[in-house]
Parts: structure tokens; sequence; C-alpha cells
């Protein structure tokens, strides 16, 4: 008698300390489940890059698009948009250019992050081609070019929700995907010299 | 406590005495006693420094705290002592392991050792908060720790580590002690003691209990999340590496808010015991009460975002969250007209637990109330992170759940200590208390009306009135809170020994009161029967 109880009672707690261990889980898992549900929903601001298909008409309706540009402090570059902003039609596809320099004297190798504000504009911003989708290696001083091709869809034009939306920021953070075999020094170097380019 | 009925029949106790007694623990009445004094010391640091901040804020301009960042750690410091070294501890671990088992006819907890090891990582908990203070900056994050304010740009040094370290032990203590309540309820009651008899304390502990093992491991997983961002380079909440800070706010919140559930379901338990007891009556709409405990215990799982609503989302997740917050007040308004519905007709005692009682009610209705505004998504955008939030959760949560906690105490000591605390004094207590933290927190409403930030240090001048007279509220708290720790050590020292098992008569009907007063060391060795309306068959039952 007294044995079946403590067996049940162990029994209790392993199914409790299970739900804890699903729980721990869950929490871990929520990161990918995170990304995936903002990709598919255009949620915190994740632009539409998959199955980008120009719309057959161009609106009249204009919109504004600012661009922004931060980078990581680990990353000796210096990037920024070549326009501030520029105009465009509903539905038109545009070209915007980005530069970045190494200003370290080692190859370095990075990718941008991306976001869309306001959120809710987000899911009608495609992107057709983006340096963002690639991982990007300067050589020591090298200075390049990088374009981004993109349309706002029409569709936002029905959307109750977004149809208000006049302005939208695309920014880019750019930080490190290499490993930082970089003499650490230079990095420094190169970070203090950021400071003043990115310091808007 | 006092055990000098155990002492006289010690033979077949063999209980361990001194240091040993107490280090040592299995016993669950020992184990809840000591629970309480952690949250007696806990509330005396975390007091100390809510009405040093009030000091500051009595006057615009800077008068005491001229390190903001400091200012910043005493924020941060008294919201983590009071949510999880101070209410918590006194509720779920102290009252909880005195009386669930007393009241389920249980002869202990089901693991006695891991009861012992809930309270002692608790106590390491504490220890490492209170160094997190100390080593470097101490932690400016406010207690929601959110980055990037929490992330190593911002608060460099082992201070914040400390402090999620001193979460993760808590959080561990937590989860140990819910395991142990859910199988002692789930395993142990006394034969016929169905679910369904159970007293609504015990509900209420059940409920708190599977909350915290939902909700903890999730606060586990984020804040281990936060420390390899800190300190191994990780970005789950960077952007800059493809992270999103927004990230551990839904995940925070998703702990956050039924972490608050946490606090103040174990509060509707003990007042639900206080007001049938001295309404001399069941308490109205038994079953309403335990599952009104239920529902908000579900529904607070999916109404986390409604602490983030300006964090950017969309209209129809706004709407969502307003909604699933507002059916929040119909299990909530349930149980506060049940209350008032087992008063109707009772013939009331005023004894001080049930002016706790009632004073609970009080404020938990006027925090309900500006909670049900709050949760309108329109409104809460020129609210949010106002002085008239701050208002809001202390007194939904921080007071009403302190009232609870006076009434517990007030109401058990006499079972605990076996001495009954000084009658007079205590009712005077009652009234500062109350007049105080209505004095401090009233006032609040109208300075976040206003526009006032919380978390600053300073303020313009124009809110200096009420800031004022909130800061004299607090005086007045702090002395209704010495004259509280002055009835303990009087009750202590020269309470009236309570010599009958049921000091309160016959509206308290609960197994608690069919034991000697104060409980000896062993209790229900010999399970009771429990037949109709939860009174045991087997022993004798208190006076009809």
């Amino acid at each position: 008698m007294k044995n079946s109880g403590q067996k049940k009672k162990t029994m209790t707690a392993v199914m409790l300390f299970s739900l804890v261990g699903g729980m721990v889980g869950l929490s871990f898992a929520s990161v990918p489940l995170y990304r995936l549900f903002c990709q598919v929903t255009g949620f915190g601001g994740t632009p539409n890059t998959e199955a980008v298909a120009l719309p057959s008409e161009v609106s009249d309706t204009v919109v504004t698009v600012n661009f922004d540009a931060n980078v990581n402090s680990d990353l000796p570059w210096a990037f920024k948009p070549v326009q501030r902003k520029v105009k465009v039609r509903l539905g038109q596809e545009s070209l915007a250019h980005y530069t970045a320099a190494n200003v370290s004297d080692q190859p370095v190798t990075g990718t941008a992050t991306f976001s869309v504000t306001p959120y809710k504009a987000a899911p009608y911003f495609s992107k057709i081609a983006c340096f963002c989708f690639n991982e990007q290696t300067l050589l020591p001083g090298q200075e390049v070019d990088m374009p981004v091709s993109f349309y706002v869809d029409p569709a936002i034009l029905d959307d109750p929700g977004a149809r208000d939306v006049k302005l939208i920021t695309l920014s880019y953070t750019f930080h490190r995907t290499d490993d930082e075999e970089t003499d650490k020094s230079s990095a420094k170097v190169a970070k203090a010299s950021e400071v003043d380019r990115n310091g808007g | 406590m006092a055990y000098g009925a155990a002492a006289a029949h010690g033979e077949h106790d063999h209980h361990p005495t001194g240091w040993k007694r107490w280090v040592y623990s299995t016993n669950h009445k020992d184990i809840g006693t000591m629970y309480i004094w952690l949250s007696f010391v806990a509330a005396i640091i975390g007091g100390a420094m809510s009405w040093y901040i009030r000091l500051e804020l009595a006057h615009p301009g800077i008068q005491y705290i001229d390190d903001f960042q400091f200012y910043n750690v005493l924020v941060t410091a008294h919201g983590f002592l009071m949510v999880f070294f101070v209410v918590m501890p006194a509720m779920i671990g102290g009252f909880g392991n005195w009386f669930v088992p007393l009241m389920i006819g249980a002869p202990d907890m089901a693991f006695p050792r891991m009861n012992n090891i809930s309270f002692w990582l608790l106590a390491a908990a504490l220890v490492l908060l209170v160094l997190s203070t100390v080593v470097g900056d101490g932690p400016g994050t406010g207690w929601t720790v959110y980055p990037p304010l929490s992330n190593a740009n911002y608060q460099p040094g082992p201070s914040v580590d400390f402090g999620i370290l001193a979460l993760h032990v808590a959080g561990a203590s937590s989860i140990l002690g819910a395991v142990n309540f859910i199988v002692t309820i789930f395993n142990m009651r006394a034969p016929g003691m169905t679910m369904h008899r159970m007293p609504l304390f015990v509900w209420a502990i059940l409920v708190t209990a599977f909350l915290l093992l939902l909700a903890v491991p999730v606060l586990a997983g984020a804040l281990t999340m936060l420390l390899t961002d800190r300190n191994f380079g990780t970005t789950f909440f960077a952007p800059d590496g493809g992270g999103d800070p927004v990230l551990w706010q839904h995940l925070f919140w998703f702990f956050g808010h039924p972490e608050v559930y946490i606090i103040i379901i174990p509060a509707f338990g003990i007042i639900s015991q206080v007001i049938s007891t001295f309404s001399k009556r069941p308490v109205f709409g038994y079953l309403g009460m335990a599952y009104a405990m239920v529902s908000i215990g579900v529904v607070g799982f999916i109404v986390w975002a409604h602490h983030m609503y300006t964090v950017g989302l969309d209209a129809d997740a706004r709407a969502y969250f307003t909604a699933a917050t507002l059916i929040i007040a119909v299990p909530t308004g349930i149980k506060i007209f049940s209350w008032l519905a087992t008063m109707w007709g009772g013939s009331i005692e005023f004894e001080t637990p049930m002016l706790c009682a009632i004073g609970f009610i009080w404020l938990f209705v006027i925090g309900g109330v500006t909670g049900v505004l709050l949760a309108n998504a329109g409104i809460d955008f020129a609210m949010h992170d106002t002085y008239y939030v701050v208002a809001h959760f202390h007194y939904v949560m921080a007071i009403a759940a302190i009232f609870a906690m006076f009434a517990g105490w007030y109401y058990w000591i006499g079972k605990m200590s076996g001495r009954q605390y000084p009658d007079l004094l205590s009712k005077v207590q009652f009234w500062v208390f109350f007049i105080g933290v209505n004095v401090l927190f009233f006032p609040q409403h109208f300075l976040g009306l206003a526009g006032m930030p919380r978390r600053i240090p300073d303020y313009p001048d124009a809110y200096w009135g009420w800031n004022y007279v909130s800061s004299i509220g607090a005086l007045i708290t702090a002395v209704g809170t010495f004259m509280f720790f002055y009835i303990v050590w009087y009750t202590y020292r020269s309470g009236k020994p309570v010599t009958a098992d049921n000091p309160w008569g016959e509206g308290a009907t609960t197994l608690e009161w069919v034991v000697p007063s104060p409980a000896p060391f062993h209790t229900h060795e010999e399970l009771p029967v429990i037949g109709s309306g939860g009174r045991p068959t087997t022993q004798a039952a208190p006076a009809e």
C-alpha cells in the first residue's frame, strides 16, 4: 500500500517535470518559430523576399522610401545609402544603392539583416534582388556599390490597416559573419572612424 | 515557532533541535515558517528601497540619488525582491507549505527533502540578488530586463549576470515547490477529501503551482538566451545578428503575465478562507470560485501582449489582446461578487484578518478597474509606461497581495505560533497601513494621467504636488510596516496563548482548526476521514 502510493507520487512528479522540460524546449523553439512566423506574416517588419512577382499594373499613388544604414561595432566597415530617399509609384520596380567600404587592413565578411517600418507596410514591400541575400566579402580598403531592387505592392491600397502609409523606411544592419581572426587593434581603429560616419 | 506542546510529548517525535532543526528541516511547518521569515527579511530590504525612491521623488530636482544608474538599480531590485522574495515565498512557500497539508489531511508534503532544497535554493537566490546590486554597477534594467538595455553594451560588468542567475535559482526553487504541491494535492488527500471538497486555499495553490510549472521554464529559457547574448556572442535579441529584442518581450511577458496571477491567486485563496470564517458562512458559489481561479489561470496565458501594445503590433493583434484581456474581468468579477455574496446576510465579525480581507477587496477592485481601462490598446498608447500603470499594478497585485498576507498572518498566527496577536494594535496597524497605501498610490493615477513617465528620478515642477502627497503616503505606509513588525515581535514574545484548537468559532471549518494550537510537529498521522461539507467524521468537528 505504502509502496504503491510512493510509486504514484513519483509518477506524478515525473510527469510534471517532463511538463517543465517541455516548456523549456518550447521557449527555445520559439526562436525559429518566431522567425518563421515573421517571414510568413511580415510581422515585426520582415519584408517579402520570396515568390516575388512584379505586378502588371503600376498605380498612380506615390510613396516615399527612406534608406537607413547601421553597422555592428564588430564590423570595420563604413556603410551608407547613396540616396537618403526616393519617391516611387506603387508597383514600380526601383533600384537603390548603398556603398560599403572596408576600412580595416584585413578581408572581412559581413551579412546584412533588414527590416521595414512601419511594420504594417512590410508584407507589401518586396525585394527582387538585394545584396542582403548573400554574404559580402570586402578586401582591405575595398569600396563597393550595393544595389537593392524592390517594389511596393499596390495591394497595400486594399488593406484598410495599411493604406494610409505614405512613408516607408528600409533599414539594414551589417554584422560580421566571418571568424574574428583580424587584428583587434586595427578593428578598433576602424570602429573609431565609423562613429563619425554613422553618427547620424 | 513555539512548539511547547510538541516538546511535552516529544519522545515519539524525534525531531532535530537547534540549527539542525531548521537547516536540515523536512517538516512542512518549519519550512513554511522559514519561508515567512525570508519574506520578512526581503520585505524590509525591498520596502527600504521603495521608501528611498519616494524620498527622492518627494521634490523635483535631485536630492539624494545623484547616480541615476543607482536609481535604476533601486527600482529593479525593489521589483525583483517584492515579486520573487516577498509575495511568492510568503503566500506559496509560507502559508502554502503550512496549510495545504493541514487542510487536505495529509501528514506532510509529498517530497519533504525536495521541500527543503526548494527553500534553500530560494535563500541562495536572495543572496545572489543582493550581491548583484553590490558587484559592478548593479542591474539597472527594471524587473522586465528588456534588451537592448540589459545587453552587454549598456549594462557591462557582472551585475545583470548575477541577477539572471538569481532568477534562475529562484525559478528552480519555484518549480520544485510547485511539483511538490501538485503531487501532494493529487495523491495525498485524506479519505473522503475529494477535489470538490478541498478548501479554496488549496485550489488556489494548485492553480498557482500549475501556472508556475508552465510559466517559469519560459523565463528560464529566455534568461539563458539573454545570458549567452551577454557573454557568448549569441544574438537571440540583437538585430545585428538576426535576432529581435521584441522576442524577449514576448517570452518575458508569456512568463510575466501568469506571474502576476501566481502572486494574486494564492491571495484569492486566503481571502476566501478568511471571509467565509468571519461571515460564519460557507463561501458563496464554491465551484464557481474554484473554476474562476482555474479559468483566470488558463486565460492568463493568452493575454501577454497587452504589456507591449506599443511595440508595433498590428491593429488585429491589438484587438485580439484587448478582447482576451477584458474577458479576464469575468472570472475576476465572479470572485469579487461571490465574496460580497458570502458576506451578504452573514453574521460578520470584524476581526483584524477580516478587516484586511475587506481592505484587499477594496484595493483589488480599484486596481482591477484601472486594469480594465489599461487593457484597451487605444488608451494604453497614452498610458504606457506612465505612473498610471505604476498605480494600477501596485493596487492590483502589490498592496492587494500584501493585505492578503496580513490577513493570512493574522488569521493563522494563533495556529502557527500558539500565540494571538494584540487585537487593538493590529486594528490600528491595519488602518494606518490602509490609509498609507491609498495616499501613496491613489495620487499616482493623477500623475500618470498628466503624463509623468515611470522609472525617472526627477520630474518637471508641475508634477510636484501629487508626488509630495504620494511620498507622505509612503511615510505613513512605513509607519504601518514597522507597526506590523512590532506586532510580530510582540506576538512571539508576549502574545496571549491560544489554547483552543479553533479560536475563531463556528465559521472556521477547515481541517487546520481540528489540530491543536500551536500545531504540533506532526499532524494528521492518523488520516482523518472526510464527510460531506469537508468536515472530518472521525475527529471531533469544531463546535457547530
